[in-house]
């Protein structure tokens, strides 16, 4: 299975917490459902589509949490009959992240569990602070853009 | 804020359309979803109720290509325009690089815009974001329908758009205007990561 | 049923060189009832004595053992012990490297007894 990762700091706790907990799916994600690393997708569409929608889950149990008083889950678990799928906050100096993670029966949600509070650990010291944005596209980007959006729209 | 990824030179971004109910904020999407190669789009998610009315929101992947020597990818997503889902159209502008107001052209529906551009500073301060500085177009849609209906575009210009932001009429379903919605929006978002802003911001 | 369990774990921790019991969620691997000592990290155990469980009833099936119902793990630092509690539960002890198995095993047998009545 494969591992890519956006962002370099993630590989090594990544790689470590797919190995102990034996999860199939690890997706690592800003609040906003944005991809910093993830483990065994084959699909680039169908990452971006479980990002969007763990993402939003958890932005949604978060703001119900709100309502009834909690600060915000820290971490919900659901029990399907052949995946189990964990998905947890956790604040590091990169700003907040999501880490949403699928197993099967090989493992447990105990393991799952007890690797991802190691997992959280490991990527709260490999985390470098966040940097302020520098300009990084050509000032002539637009026309590029558009030869782009008009090869998309076939015009 | 958009993710920029160095080492793979990819760039992500977030564009939100926001709108009142059943202005065309998921007709914009399924439009340009029929319209882009299978190889430029990913899966588009709808949460929707059973009459398809959005419930959270509806999610596409683009691939836009290569930019400035980076692979650039846009993720669109739309909110739920009915006034009580305003806790999950919150949630949805989290983290939004860019804002297309879809506004109904209709007449009837003036009051409706007008309540739903309100709604969405208010969620925008609340994200602690500055409305000033984040990107945004106006999409007059409905256009297609008979005049006496609807508002023209000088007239919706008049009433919704107090910050003189780039506006586009449009047909959505049959895809008028979508295009040029998209364009513009993709033009705001990509310039405040481009040099030339920041150029313009020093000086 | 959690007073009845925790009673039988009172009576598994008084055996001399027990550190901790618990009841754990076999499938899960989670604490369902627990008695620990400082120091015993209930989460681990419960995680791990459970895939070592799950495990070991695999080899006893490939190897035509039958039905594990009760598993010892001697190492260096201390004992594991794993009892089976039919139908979801297993009930697991962890004890210094002397502890007498045998009288842990004879309460942990009637502790799993009892969680299956």
């Amino acid at each position: 299975m494969s591992t890519t990762v956006v962002e370099a700091w993630t590989e090594r706790p990544l790689v470590r917490f797919v190995a102990q907990s034996s999860a199939r799916i690890v997706v690592v994600m800003t609040p906003a459902g944005q991809v910093l690393a993830q483990h065994g997708f084959t699909r680039a569409v169908d990452l971006m589509s479980a990002s969007a929608l763990g993402a939003a889950i958890m932005a949604s149990s978060g703001a119900l949490a709100q309502q009834v008083g909690e600060a915000g889950f820290g971490a919900l678990y659901h029990a399907g009959q052949r995946h189990g799928i964990h998905l947890a906050g956790c604040d590091t100096p990169r700003g907040r992240l999501i880490v949403l993670t699928v197993f099967g029966k090989e493992t447990s949600i105990g393991l799952v569990q007890l690797f991802h509070d190691e997992f959280v650990t490991a990527l709260r010291q490999a985390a470098p602070a966040m940097e302020e944005r520098k300009p990084i596209l050509a000032a002539d980007f637009e026309s590029e853009l558009n030869k782009s959006l008009s090869s998309l729209f076939r015009r | 804020m958009s993710l920029v990824n160095f080492t793979t030179r990819e760039i992500t971004c977030k564009i939100v359309y926001y709108g009142p109910g059943r202005s065309g904020k998921t007709t914009n999407l399924q439009y340009i979803y029929g319209q882009v190669p299978d190889d430029r789009r990913g899966r588009m998610v709808s949460l929707a109720t059973q009459t398809d009315r959005t419930l959270f929101f509806d999610f596409l992947p683009l691939d836009l290509g290569s930019i400035s020597g980076f692979t650039t990818k846009f993720q669109l997503y739309t909110v739920p325009g009915q006034v009580y889902y305003n806790a999950t159209r919150k949630l949805v502008l989290q983290g939004a690089d860019g804002v297309v107001f879809v506004a109904d052209s209709q007449l009837r529906q003036l009051d409706e815009n007008l309540e739903s551009l309100q709604n969405l500073h208010v969620n925008v301060l609340e994200h602690g974001m500055d409305i000033r500085t984040l990107p945004m177009v106006v999409q007059f849609n409905k256009q297609d329908l008979p005049r006496e209906l609807i508002l023209s575009p000088g007239e919706m210009d008049d009433a919704l758009n107090f910050r003189g932001l780039p506006t586009f009429p449009a047909d959505a379903l049959h895809g008028a205007g979508v295009f040029e919605t998209l364009k513009a929006i993709s033009a705001e978002v990509l310039r405040k990561l481009s040099e030339g802003a920041a150029t313009a911001r020093r000086g | 049923m959690t007073d009845r369990l925790s009673r039988s774990l009172d009576r598994i921790s008084r055996v001399r060189g027990v550190r901790g019991s618990m009841f754990v969620a076999a499938e899960d691997g989670i604490m369902v009832v627990q008695l620990l000592m400082e120091g015993v990290n209930g989460r681990a155990v419960a995680a791990f004595a459970a895939s070592l469980a799950r495990k070991v009833s695999g080899a006893a099936a490939a190897t035509g053992a039958g039905k594990v119902r009760f598993i010892q793990m001697a190492a260096e630092g201390g004992t594991l012990l794993v009892a089976q509690a039919p139908p979801e539960l297993l009930v697991v002890a962890v004890a210094d490297p002397g502890v007498n198995v045998g009288l842990a095993r004879l309460e942990m047998m009637r502790a799993a007894e009892g969680a299956a009545r």
